[in-house]
């Protein structure tokens, strides 16, 4: 079974761009502009790992990963952010969180970022 | 031309004259009326002096009393000694012919009665004509009496009249100057009302070319007014730029970010153009080089903005789509406000008439007030904007409504002054003091609903007929 990813950025090109690298890294990838529908999706579906952007409107990345962290704790949360504040960073790791990159994110981080974390 | 303070003081000395010679002239009749009082005090104890002269000739006569003829030529002789005394009274007033006349008839009445004392043996002849000639004195002051006493009647009566008329005329005069005062100062002031009206509407351009007319206090006031007027250009200049910067400030974390996606976006595309160069169709590849360029028109088109925002320029009045206006403004806070969490609400009604304004102030307007809603919803909510005309008053009206925590009613009212701000360090509160500055140079309006609580409303009206009375001020400068 292939690994199950989730990426969640209001950006289209970020979205379309993580789903063409990493699929064709071979993982299967769930792609949302719409972080309401995510938080959604993530009720209904576990995934290996979520990667996701923190400031997106109404539900943010920091609660999708409050209710991923809740609801499957082995679940790897890698997040993205325009915002490289420290405020954004302590909060994050105080929840439980994998990785942390800053924009413009490296395509070569994220695909280390996410072996390592399937690796674990 | 004379100043107010020179007709005064003209004013002041004329009256202060004519009370003077009013003074005087009653001084002298007064004094006119004591000396005839005095005349008539001499001549009345003369008078008496007389009739004892005359009483003791008719006990001589009578009983033979020669005592009584010795009192009479002493009384006589004092009598003359009186008449002497008193001479200048008596000459002043009765004239020389009368005084002369008096003085010899009392002269000849003694020497009758001293030449009778000494041969007392007398015809019926001589006393008779001395009888007569008492007679005749007696007649003589009774004359004199009436004479005297009409006159000072007379005199009262004219002073008293006169006294009256120049009372009158005192009065009148100052009736005139006071009319004379209060329409040169009515007239004047009224010079100045249509000056204070325009400062009052903001246009401080036409009152600081205004011609100064009357040269006077007045005039030195319009100068006054008229440097202020000029003072109050530049301080609003300043205050339109400070203002802007003030919001530049608050744009500019926004815009960073603004900048910040489509800048990640081309990383990530020529990142995944490169790792999957191999495994992308041409077709693929021409689309992946058409969104880098799309994003990188995304960033020149917000740097344009930003330009345009912060550009130092003339204000420019021309035809605008206030849709498009809220549009534009919109574009440049729009991340700020999903990063907040703040939900839009847009609603621009169709076909709505053209604005005659300064796009970017107006766009400043709209700006500071999205961010200012963004700030009262600080964990997120809704921002309505609706653009409608209201066809009644020939206006577009833009409503800005936010669902934060609203504005206490006690502070309601002074949300439009400078210098005034809820924010703390954060705010300069000059916002929407510009604002206000800037409705009005378009004669338009910007009201505020509040209830705290339920959120804020800020309504903005700018007439759509605006070029007539734009005109004006389209070349007013406010750049430096």
């Amino acid at each position: 079974m292939p690994t199950e990813i989730m990426v969640i950025d209001d950006e289209k090109i970020v979205v379309n761009m993580c789903q063409r690298v990493l699929e064709a890294e071979g993982y299967s990838v769930e792609a949302f502009t719409d972080s309401v529908l995510a938080l959604e999706r993530i009720k209904e579906k576990r995934f290996d790992i979520v990667v996701t952007d923190l400031k997106m409107g109404k539900v943010s990345g920091m609660d999708i990963l409050r209710e991923v962290n809740e609801r499957y704790p082995d679940t790897k949360v890698i997040m993205l952010t325009a915002y490289a504040s420290l405020d954004a960073a302590i909060e994050a790791i105080r929840e439980k969180i994998f990785d942390f990159f800053p924009k413009p994110v490296k395509i070569e981080d994220l695909k280390n970022s996410i072996k390592k974390a399937l690796g674990n | 031309m004379l100043t107010i303070r020179k007709r005064t003081i003209i004013a002041a000395v004329s009256q202060a004259s004519l009370i003077v010679i009013i003074c005087i002239f009653v001084y002298c009749s007064f004094r006119t009326i004591v000396s005839k009082l005095r005349a008539i005090e001499i001549i009345d104890d003369l008078n008496i002096s007389v009739l004892e002269m005359r009483k003791a000739e008719k006990n001589y006569f009578l009983y033979k009393d020669v005592s009584a003829i010795t009192e009479l030529i002493a009384r006589g002789e004092e009598e003359f000694k009186g008449i002497q005394s008193e001479r200048q009274y008596i000459l002043s007033d009765l004239g020389e012919e009368t005084f002369n006349d008096l003085k010899a008839k009392i002269k000849q009445y003694v020497g009758m009665a001293s030449s009778i004392k000494e041969s007392p043996q007398i015809t019926s002849d001589l006393e008779e004509k001395f009888r007569s000639l008492g007679q005749q004195l007696t007649r003589l002051f009774e004359l004199l009496l009436k004479q005297e006493r009409k006159s000072v009647n007379h005199i009262i009566m004219l002073s008293v009249l006169a006294l009256i008329g120049s009372l009158g005329l005192l009065l009148l005069f100052q009736l005139v100057l006071w009319r004379y005062f209060s329409l040169l100062i009515i007239r004047e002031l009224a010079n100045m009302e249509p000056l204070i009206t325009k400062i009052s509407e903001g246009r401080f351009q036409e009152v600081a070319e205004a011609p100064i007319k009357p040269h006077n206090e007045i005039g030195t006031a319009i100068k006054a007014l008229a440097d202020m007027a000029r003072e109050l250009e530049t301080r609003e200049a300043e205050l339109l730029q400070s203002g802007k910067l003030a919001s530049l400030g608050v744009l500019i974390s926004g815009v960073a970010h603004e900048l910040g996606n489509p800048l990640n976006n081309i990383s990530l595309m020529a990142q995944a153009y490169l790792s999957l160069y191999d495994m992308l169709g041409d077709e693929e590849k021409k689309i992946y080089m058409g969104d880098i360029l799309n994003q990188s028109e995304r960033i020149r088109k917000i740097m344009q903005n930003l330009l345009d925002f912060s550009r130092q320029k003339k204000q420019e009045l021309d035809e605008h789509d206030p849709g498009k206006l809220v549009e534009t403004s919109l574009g440049l806070v729009m991340n700020h406000m999903k990063l907040a969490g703040v939900e839009l609400h847009k609603t621009i009604a169709p076909h709505l008439p053209p604005v005659f304004v300064d796009a970017p102030q107006i766009e400043q307007v709209l700006i500071n007030l999205y961010v200012n809603a963004v700030q009262a919803m600080p964990k997120g909510g809704d921002l309505f904007v609706e653009v409608a005309h209201d066809q009644e008053g020939d206006a577009v009206v833009i409503k800005v409504r936010d669902t934060g925590s609203g504005i206490p009613k006690d502070i309601l009212s002074y949300i439009f002054d400078p210098f005034f701000s809820t924010k703390g360090t954060k705010g300069t509160g000059l916002g929407l003091s510009v604002s206000y500055g800037i409705l009005r140079q378009h004669n338009g309006e910007i009201t505020v609903e509040s209830e705290e609580g339920r959120g804020t409303t800020f309504i903005i009206k700018l007439p759509c007929h605006g070029q007539q009375e734009g005109e004006g001020h389209a070349d007013r400068n406010h750049g430096h």
